[in-house]
């Protein structure tokens, strides 16, 4: 597994070369060659500015919510500023960041340092481009989910905009799918052998290309819907649609969605755990079977995201509701892997002053804090009391998704930086970044649980002083601007040390033990 | 069953579940960073461990699909007397049955002699009120909280719905919670409760009753 990166033999770490990749590469080398550390580069250039977009909106719609009734924003500014919020943040940077990020570093686990099937990475970013152009000019406001048949009566004239850009992700994403599973088997390690990176590339690769299938389908049945292609609508019941038949599309995508940023995140920490630490992980084939089960079960369980309707009862309604809850376990399997391999031995203080290493633990955290509600999540009786559609759920994916994939991403960011810049990130603004996200995440986060115990609803630009409602939102609007700021030091900082930073030495990541690691209790074998 | 569903009935256990998962996890992690003592576990305390998870999965199966089929029990008792076989001065299972129509941005609650009213439903403490709900658009959303009650509606689905009224007096919301289009934030009703000798005292403006 990861045993490539821990014994730094010379054949090992021939790939892992500390360079100036920025300052070496021309724009035009940036944006059309198929190297992969370009390709890489690109895609995190990219991510990065996806998330001063989508977090420049955030930032403006939480400052409408901190207090009730309406100050700035209308209804309709509101709507298309969260719409392309939680579209910029998922499609443009969750998902490219942490692809690039296994581009980057699957040529190099896998020993090939090259990325086949470069081509069509690269078209995948294009098209994604392209995506969010018709977004940013289309201005949708049907939320990320679009439903049917509402996403096609919005009013907005460029609405058809929203919808091709839906099937351009889809396709996009297909693409990207096909080069991870194409280099995941590239190794030619052999299947017992192939690192846990490796794995993951595989079956989110996999997962990528069936699930974006049924997405391809419900954007385009929107786009015909909404520009009346034909009599008869796909889904839209008032012309002989079925809103449920989207329904299942979308989510049959939509459950997938989430695993496709958060099961290259759980490879990167496969990956640079063991580094940090010195040894090996804990178990190899628990991540393996972890990976199968979580890429069989993401498909499946999609119709949770809506049920209980006539459509899902009885034996499908509990079936779902069942294989909802034990994908909780793949996912524990992970977590458990992940904190045996801290347990067994003294962690060294090199990775203790780490910034990567400390965003690892605690996305770990906030993969226990927002996974653990997704057992209340999946049961029915609960999810009619108070889950469905209120925050709760928004404070579910927000742990998930920031707490957990984009800080992990965020760690991959800061073990790679030597590998792009030749030098190091300045560790006391990485610290600053560290805190005041942790800060920052956890209470916007608790709070959105606390709104969502209240009913708070979702996707509302004006709401009443209900009892707790105004406190808990302007809790979480207090921890979306910590986020924002944390955001600016990152930035400064990764665009400071590339130019003064210090150099980074060859091995920018050594082991390192101080006294008191030495004196450590050492692990009982 | 007092309230609909309930989250201080048994959802309380699974609250504690969740809440004792994420404490356990965490301590877990901060112990393996933070302390001293260092060890390999042992492969067979992870399928221990998910032995115990196997365990709450089919607690969480069980006791959901039990509160909720206790619930839906109510429904179909309720649908079997709204549904042609209705005859005053029986055994009746709720005593109020409201047709409830969802649409762009509004709700309309149509009572037992078919008369309308919008955004606003008048009913007396403690009643057993069953909403009959369609959507005749879009998606729409319904939650009652004091009720703890949130379902979805799909415009080709029809939803029942009951709750038990608050035992108090007073004005209750009601509110769409699934993003319905640009008016989805205004999409509110007012449950109003209020004891029988007041019904003629409504006033207009949906203030207190």
């Amino acid at each position: 597994m990861s045993q490539k990166l821990v014994n730094n033999g010379p054949g090992n770490l021939a790939h892992w070369k500390v360079q100036d990749l920025v300052a070496t590469t021309s724009l035009r080398e940036l944006l059309f060659s198929n190297d992969y550390r370009k390709i890489a580069l690109k895609g995190i250039f990219t991510a990065f500015i996806m998330l001063g977009l989508g977090g420049f909106f955030a930032l403006v719609f939480r400052a409408e919510l901190a207090v009730p009734d309406v100050q700035f924003l209308g209804a309709r500014v509101y709507m298309t500023l969260m719409t392309l919020h939680g579209m910029v943040m998922v499609f443009g940077f969750l998902i490219p960041l942490v692809v690039s990020i296994l581009y980057f570093m699957l040529p190099k686990v896998m020993g090939t340092d090259r990325l086949y099937w470069a081509g069509a990475a690269q078209a995948s970013y294009w098209i994604l481009i392209v995506a969010a152009v018709l977004l940013v000019i289309g201005r949708p406001d049907f939320t990320w989910t679009a439903y049917a048949p509402m996403s096609f009566r919005t009013g907005n004239p460029y609405l058809w905009m929203g919808h091709v850009a839906i099937i351009l992700v889809a396709v996009s994403e297909f693409l990207a799918g096909a080069v991870l599973f194409r280099n995941a088997i590239s190794g030619g390690f052999g299947w017992a052998k192939t690192p846990l990176m490796g794995w993951a590339a595989g079956t989110v690769g996999l997962l990528f290309m069936v699930s974006v299938l049924p997405l391809a389908f419900a954007g385009f049945g929107l786009l015909s819907d909404g520009l009346h292609w034909r009599d008869v609508a796909w889904f839209d019941p008032s012309r002989g649609g079925s809103v449920q038949f989207f329904l299942y599309l979308f989510w049959s995508y939509g459950h997938p969605a989430v695993y496709l940023p958060f099961v290259p995140a759980i490879a990167v920490i496969y990956t640079i755990m063991p580094r940090f630490l010195g040894h090996k992980m804990w178990s190899y084939w628990s991540g393996v079977v972890a990976f199968l089960l979580l890429a069989l079960g993401a498909i499946p369980i999609g119709p949770h995201h809506f049920q209980p309707v006539h459509t899902i009862s009885g034996p499908y309604e509990r079936f779902v509701q069942v294989l909802t809850m034990l994908v909780f376990i793949p996912s524990v399997l992970h977590v458990f892997n992940w904190i045996s391999t801290l347990f067994m031995a003294p962690i060294p203080a090199s990775a203790r002053r780490a910034v990567p290493f400390k965003f690892m633990v605690m996305s770990i955290a906030f993969i226990i804090y927002g996974g653990a509600t997704a057992f209340l999540n999946a049961q029915i009786a609960p999810d009619s009391d108070f889950i469905h559609n209120t925050y709760w759920i928004p404070a579910h994916f927000h742990a998930m998704f920031v707490g957990f994939t984009a800080q992990m991403g965020i760690a991959g960011i800061y073990y790679l930086y030597p590998y792009f810049t030749g030098r190091m990130y300045n560790q006391r603004l990485g610290n600053w970044h560290f805190w005041l996200w942790q800060i920052g995440l956890f209470i916007q986060i608790t709070a959105m649980g606390v709104a969502g115990y209240l009913y708070f609803p979702r996707w509302v630009y004006d709401y009443l002083a209900m009892p707790g409602w105004a406190e808990s939102q302007l809790f979480i609007t207090i921890g979306g601007y910590m986020v924002g700021a944390g955001f600016l030091i990152f930035m400064f900082n990764i665009a400071w040390s590339a130019g003064w930073g210090r150099e980074a030495p060859a091995d920018p990541w050594p082991v390192e033990m101080d006294e008191t690691d030495a004196k450590a209790v050492q692990p009982a074998q | 069953m007092e309230n609909a569903l309930g989250i201080w009935g048994p959802q309380a256990i699974m609250m504690a579940i969740t809440a004792s998962f994420t404490v356990l996890g965490l301590i877990m992690l901060f112990a393996a960073i933070l302390m001293k003592r260092r060890w390999k576990p042992s492969y067979g305390f992870e399928f221990g461990f998910i032995a115990v998870m196997l365990g709450l999965v089919w607690y969480g199966d069980k006791l959901s699909v039990g509160t909720y089929s206790a619930y839906q029990q109510n429904l179909v008792e309720g649908s079997k007397q709204v549904s042609g076989n209705y005859e005053p001065g029986d055994d009746q299972v709720f005593d109020r049955t409201f047709t409830l129509i969802a649409f762009q941005w509004g709700f309309a609650f149509i009572n037992e002699e078919e008369e309308i009213s919008r955004n606003a439903v008048v009913v007396e403490p403690g009643q057993k009120v069953l909403f009959k709900i369609v959507s005749n658009d879009v998606i729409h959303g319904f939650n009652i909280p004091v009720a703890q009650i949130t379902a979805e509606i799909d415009p080709d689905d029809q939803r029942e719905v009951w709750i038990k009224a608050p035992d108090v007096a007073g004005k209750y919301l009601i509110q769409c919670v699934n993003y319905c289009g640009v008016g989805h934030a205004q999409m509110k009703a007012w449950l109003v409760v209020q004891g029988p000798d007041a019904t003629a005292s409504i006033q207009t403006d949906g203030e207190t009753a």
